[in-house]
Parts: structure tokens; C-alpha cells; sequence
């Protein structure tokens, strides 16, 4: 799929660029984007470490396992029964989804999955967390903000309120689909 | 402001807790640069491309294609690519708000809306595959549905909330 849009986007627009005439613009473009990519991720590294670095103070004084004995409860209302293991990983992902500690996240929601997996096909609670998962339940949208500030926005922050607002609303429809759509027989 | 205040409670609340507050920090700060340098490669060349995309004219062609109909629901056109990026790659995506904010300013109504969109999606049908194949699971059922679904309802509170 991403082959598909990169094929798209860089083979159309050189083709495009040549046919009308902007041979030598697209191509210096494409050195352009690759420069400036370097200069952006280095631009943003400093930030994005400061980001990491208070989230991971918050995740050792604890907020983690605030965060998941906050969420234990609707969780386990929403899966029903599961192993109380697959549960605590389930929980442990989405906290480190929602510090932006993505690293730390991957590893426990694959011990989920594979903890929440019955057979070849996805159980109703591995739906579940995987539609939880990917609705992305992110506090602190570090890399966007950073992004905002390596170009000198004047409220790098004013993302953050309308970004939970949105999360919420994604995450919670993603929910409600999801339960709807767990009862019919066509998937 | 905000995040001075965020940072300070950070600290002082770490302090309290008695977490030994620099190795914490140095060790979080590592996984920053590490996730930075990750995406250095996957960034550069997405970037890359869609300047080329850009430069071609291609991207106006199809903003003023798709003006019209974005205009009625209060969505700037240049975030119409972006939207059908952020469920495939996180790199492009992040490559095409850094275009945005580009062209558009980082304090424009598009930035902001590119921003917003960014943080309240993921990239779904990446990390759906990362935990289905190592749960072994063939048949993922209505997970990439419900996904998408929750992804549009993101988008759609994203501009709902920035006016």
C-alpha cells in the first residue's frame, strides 16, 4: 500500500514535472526535501528528547500504574472475559500509548495480542484493543509539537487541548462501532 | 506556558516520588533521540517525494479539484492528502504537516488543523499488522473497519474543534 503511494507521489510528480516542462525544478526538489528532511529531524531530535524525558520521569513516579489501574475497570467492560495477564499488558500499552513512549509500547501489545488471540481469527477482545490502539489515546502529542516549534509557531502547545478532544472522539466511536459491529455474522 | 507548567509538575512530581530524577531523564531522552534518528531515513525520502509532488503543480491541481467540495464542510484542501496519509505511514504523514506548515505558515488554521489530525490518529493499518502477525491471527474481522471508522470521527472532531 505505502509502495503504492510513494510510487505515486514521487513517480507522478517527476513525470508530471517533465511533461510540463520542470525537469530541472522537480529534480532539485527531490534534493531539496531530502536536505531539509535531515535538517528537520535534527531540528526536532532535541525537543522530542526533552519530551521523552519528562514522560519517562512521569512513567517512574508512578503515573503508569495510576494509568492502569484507572483504566482496568472500563477495560475489563469492554473485553470481557480475558486472562487477568492479557489485561495488565493491554493496560501497560495503552499507558505507554498514551505517555508517548511508543518504544515501550510495542513489545506489550504484542504480549497482548498474542495473550488476546483465539486461533487464526481475532477475538472480539483483541478487536477491541487493536481499535483502542489505533485510535491512539495520546496525551502529548510530542512530535507534532516539536514540528510546530522547529518552526517557530507562536503557541507550539495550542495543538494539545483540541488533539485530546479529537482523540476522545475517535477513540470512544471506535468503541461504539466496535461493539456493534462484533455481533454480525459478516466478518 | 503550558508547558513550562507541565514540565515543572514533571519534575517536582518525580522529586517527590523519589525517582532518581537525571538518570530518568537521561534514560527517556535516549529513547527521543533513538525515535528521532529512527524516523531520519523514512522522513527524508517521504519528504523528498512529496516536495516533488508539490513542485510538479500536481498537489494544486488537486487542491483546486477538491476545493469545492471541502469548502462546504470547513476543511482546508491542502489537508485532504494528509488525511488519506496518516492511516499508511507515519513518516509521510508527518513529512506532509511539515509541508503544510511550510507553505501555510505554523500558525495557520491548516497547520493547526494538520497538527490536530497527526496526533488524535495513528498509523492503523501498521501497527494492526505488527500485533496481528506476532498474535498469528489471519482473519483481523472488523478491526480495520472500526479503525478506519474511529479515525474518521478523529478527523471530523478535528475540525469541529478548530475553528
Amino acid at each position: 500500500m505505502l509502495q503504492i503511494v510513494f510510487f505515486v507521489l514521487l513517480g507522478m510528480g517527476l513525470f508530471y514535472g517533465l511533461m510540463t516542462g520542470r525537469g530541472d525544478r522537480v529534480f532539485s526538489a527531490l534534493m531539496e526535501g531530502a536536505k531539509d528532511g535531515i535538517g528537520l529531524v535534527m531540528d526536532m531530535m532535541g525537543v522530542m528528547a526533552i519530551f521523552c524525558g519528562l514522560m519517562k520521569l512521569l512513567s517512574l513516579s508512578g503515573v503508569t500504574e495510576k494509568l492502569n489501574r484507572i483504566m482496568r475497570k472500563p477495560l475489563r467492560f469492554l473485553m470481557g472475559k480475558v486472562p487477568e495477564e492479557a489485561l495488565s499488558y493491554v493496560t501497560m500499552n495503552l499507558s505507554a500509548n498514551m505517555l508517548g513512549l511508543g518504544n515501550a509500547a510495542t513489545p506489550m501489545g504484542i504480549e497482548a495480542a498474542r495473550r488476546l488471540a483465539d486461533g487464526d481469527r481475532a477475538s472480539n477482545a483483541l478487536c477491541m484493543f487493536l481499535v483502542i490502539n489505533a485510535s491512539s489515546v495520546q496525551l502529548m502529542p510530542s512530535t507534532v509539537v516539536a514540528l510546530r516549534m522547529a518552526h517557530g509557531a507562536a503557541n507550539p502547545e495550542a495543538v494539545i487541548w483540541p488533539g485530546m478532544i479529537a482523540t476522545g472522539i475517535s477513540t470512544l466511536f471506535g468503541i461504539l462501532c466496535c461493539k456493534w459491529m462484533e455481533k454480525k455474522a459478516w466478518f | 506556558m503550558v508547558l513550562s507548567v507541565f514540565a515543572l509538575f514533571c519534575l517536582g512530581y518525580a522529586f517527590v516520588k523519589k525517582v532518581p530524577v537525571y538518570e530518568g531523564f537521561v534514560d527517556g531522552a535516549r529513547e527521543g533521540v533513538r525515535t528521532a534518528a529512527g524516523i531520519l531515513p523514512s522522513l527524508m525520502v517521504m519528504l523528498a517525494a512529496i516536495r516533488v509532488w508539490e513542485e510538479s503543480g500536481l498537489n494544486e491541481a488537486l487542491c483546486a479539484f477538491l476545493l469545492p467540495v471541502t469548502e462546504k464542510i470547513g476543511l482546508p484542501a491542502e489537508v485532504v492528502p494528509l488525511m488519506l496519509m496518516r492511516p499508511l505511514s507515519g513518516s509521510g504523514a508527518l513529512a506532509m504537516v511539515e509541508n503544510i506548515m511550510e507553505k501555510c505558515g505554523p500558525d495557520s488554521r491548516e497547520s493547526l488543523l494538520a497538527g490536530v489530525m497527526m496526533g488524535s490518529s495513528e498509523t492503523i493499518f501498521y501497527t494492526t499488522a505488527v500485533y496481528l502477525s506476532a498474535a498469528k491471527v489471519k482473519h483481523a474481522r472488523h478491526t480495520i473497519f472500526c479503525a478506519l471508522m474511529a479515525c474518521l470521527a478523529g478527523y471530523i472532531g478535528a475540525i469541529l474543534c478548530c475553528p
